[in-house]
């Protein structure tokens, strides 16, 4: 199914959701080019460059993926291998897609745990005890609010974080918890995304996790073309 | 033992039909909390790290971007125009013209689904048309389109060098020969087969329309300069060159060839003379639509749908470089080396495993994240038995290449049926003769060093191996 057909059937809501994921992908990937060439330009055109351009084009790159990998969950999009699944019977195969779900939603878990306990303690907040399973929270940690990057500057419109994570005292370069806030914010929404994929194969809407390659929209297009012409 | 533990589960996930990436993920994980005390927290930052520490993958969404907006239908009509102009007056040489398109265009691309999907979606039914078979038509795009990940740039290619720590540049440049040679081989076997099976020629329309069509489809090829050039000129970090790639098919595709953006709809100039004629037209509304191209609906289109891809590709290879954290740790390379050493591998021998392992797993993975998993544990091997790391990486490109198209499950045997229309068991046989050709080719590439080392040798000096 591709996402056209799949928001037809939704509200306004959905329509608005599916409009910031993906202008927020296009947004992100726009910016980490534009950067990147334009520091080409400086460096040749005015022996120059926009020092924090590198660090900000890593970020936005980890941003990128961390933000749209539950996009792709939603849209089906992530590739895996259909050679065998495809042979299996319509419900033999919901029970292997649930069986398959149940393996993403435990991944999904164990890393939204552990997104939690690496980014709580930038925003001085306890990560959970415990390897697998959060069993308590830290009563003993070292905070690492104060962690800042090597190029970006502070923007201003963040100054308001620091009397309650910086002790009042000015950020001179931008603090870690900001790029690594995407990490729980991602896998949280991976999270999400999956267990509505999972509900989908249970109730059959759906009837698995999977694209077998890059280029499924494609080929469905010109199966759809050639349909055409033959009515 | 646990290793081989590790590979079945994950082996079994993917059969299960869970994601690539996840299935990657999830049984690390497993092993990381079960095997060490690696904790969840330093998981996740593997995670982010692997996107923001690593320099050399940040090409590959540049790539793909620029090749998205190199993709629409009008680039690959052009370059098809032109390679029919070129070589389409030999025998069979709709089909010639096929491979050569499918070359040119993988030099914008770094995909061989998409150089499928582009170049196929048009030659095939065009081949059709003027009295070639359904299946000839279909093997010859099916195998030429492998092509994508060998000739630079290839995202392949910015996997390997960056999983084992060897110069983009040079693998880039390792790939042409060798690119070029299997595009030779493609030529002259449908050219014996036209010859005996008296296939049909077409006109040779001389050399004005070679002139013209070649100008048109410059803008486009230019692209490969820009890379090349830039990389082995110095001017540009590979990853800066795939930038500024993104950014001139962005300004070609809008301004020049107006295939999409605010001057879609508007005149378009279909000769470069015309085109010169009406430079200072096309210069003004160049400039007045310059930003409202930026944010057209239509970039935006092409922004999403390569983030999307780039989205896909790298949380497979974020989640493959937590696998290769686990072999790191239990020091599994050193371990199959010193016991593939012991037992007496050669190089030979050590080549052929290295091209079993990829041809069977080129059937079913994804190539990039293949490669994650699959170099780290091959390349001390291969230094310790002296072979050179860019003729390894280019033997292993060639397997997954060829991988791709061998039955039962070659990933361009699917988008092959797909875009011809036609089951897949007529693909695989279609494409069996010209696989034969290829699998010829392979074997001169693995125990022919010189095909890929040359042209780096020669360009960039000798290669300095560190250990």
């Amino acid at each position: 199914m591709s996402s056209a057909d799949h928001m037809e059937s939704q509200g306004r809501l959905s329509r608005w959701v599916n409009s910031i994921e993906e202008n927020g992908i296009a947004l992100i990937l726009g910016l980490m080019t534009m950067v990147t060439f334009i520091n080409v330009i400086l460096r040749y055109g005015f022996d120059t460059g926009i020092i924090w351009g590198l660090e900000a084009t890593s970020f936005l790159f980890a941003w990128l993926v961390l933000f749209g990998m539950s996009y792709c969950v939603k849209v089906t999009a992530h590739i895996g291998v259909d050679a065998l699944i495809a042979y299996f019977s319509p419900s033999l195969r919901r029970l292997v897609g649930l069986l398959a779900a149940a393996v993403c939603l435990a991944y999904a878990f164990l890393l939204f745990k552990g997104s939690w306990d690496f980014f709580a303690n930038f925003v001085g907040l306890p990560g959970t005890t415990g390897s697998w399973f959060p069993t308590g929270l830290q009563t003993d940690f070292v905070n690492q609010t104060w962690y800042e990057g090597d190029d970006i500057p502070m923007p201003e419109f963040l100054r308001f974080l620091e009397p309650f994570l910086n002790d009042g005292e000015a950020y001179e370069k931008l603090p870690l918890l900001v790029p690594y806030m995407m990490l729980p914010i991602g896998v949280g929404l991976l999270l999400f995304r999956l267990i509505q994929a999972t509900i989908r194969i249970y109730t059959g809407k759906a009837n698995g996790l999977i694209a077998s390659h890059e280029v499924e929209d494609a080929l469905d297009d010109i199966a759809a073309a050639r349909n055409e012409g033959v009515k | 033992m646990e290793v081989a533990i590790l590979f079945a589960l994950i082996i079994g996930l993917l059969l299960l039909g869970v994601p690539i990436a996840i299935a990657l993920g999830f049984s690390s994980m497993l092993f990381l909390l079960l095997l060490s005390d690696t904790s969840l927290a330093s998981i996740a930052q593997t995670l982010f790290q692997a996107m923001a520490g690593h320099y050399t993958l940040l090409a590959i969404p540049f790539f793909i971007l620029a090749s998205s907006f190199m993709s629409t239908g009008g680039v690959a009509k052009r370059i098809i125009r032109f390679s029919i102009a070129c070589v389409g007056h030999f025998h069979g040489g709709l089909a010639i013209a096929g491979v050569f398109a499918c070359m040119m265009f993988a030099a914008l691309s770094g995909s061989s689904p998409a150089t499928v999907v582009a170049i196929g979606g048009i030659v095939i039914a065009g081949m059709v048309k003027v009295g070639y078979t359904k299946e000839f038509a279909a093997g010859v795009i099916c195998n030429a389109g492998t092509l994508g990940i060998l000739i630079p740039p290839s995202i392949v290619m910015v996997v390997y060098a960056s999983s084992v720590d060897v110069s983009v540049g040079r693998m880039f440049l390792a790939g042409v020969i060798p690119g070029l040679m299997a595009g030779l081989m493609l030529m002259i076997a449908i050219y014996v087969i036209a010859r005996v099976r008296k296939m049909p020629k077409g006109e040779f329309a001389g050399f004005g329309e070679i002139l013209a069509s070649g100008m048109e489809a410059g803008w486009g090829l230019f692209l490969i300069v820009i890379i090349l050039g830039g990389i082995y000129g110095g001017i540009f970090t590979p990853t800066e060159a795939a930038a500024v790639a993104a950014v001139y098919s962005f300004f070609i595709a809008t301004f020049i060839y107006r295939d999409m953006g605010p001057l879609a709809g508007k005149e378009k100039s279909t000769s470069f003379k015309n085109l010169l004629k009406n430079s200072p037209k096309y210069t003004l509304e160049t400039i007045v639509y310059f930003i409202p191209a930026l944010f057209h609906k239509d970039t935006r289109r092409t922004l999403f749908d390569a983030g999307k891809l780039t989205i896909t590709l790298l949380f497979i290879i974020a989640n493959a470089l937590i696998l290769k954290h686990v072999l790191t740790d239990e020091q599994i390379p050193q371990q199959i080396t010193n016991a593939m050493l012991a037992a007496g591998l050669g190089p030979v021998m050590f080549l052929v495993v290295v091209n079993v392992i990829l041809l069977i797993g080129g059937q079913f993975m994804e190539p990039s994240g293949l490669l994650v998993i699959v170099a780290p544990l091959v390349f001390p091997i291969a230094m310790e038995l002296g072979i050179d790391p860019i003729h390894l990486g280019i033997i292993m490109v060639v397997n997954m290449e060829i991988g791709m198209i061998t039955p039962p499950v070659g990933l361009n045997l699917f988008v092959t049926s797909g875009v011809a229309g036609m089951p897949m068991m007529s693909v695989v046989r279609a494409a069996l003769p010209f696989l034969g050709v290829l699998f010829i080719f392979l074997i001169m590439v693995t125990y022919i060093p010189w095909l890929s080392t040359f042209l780096p040798n020669t360009f960039m000096g000798p290669e300095i191996i560190l250990r």
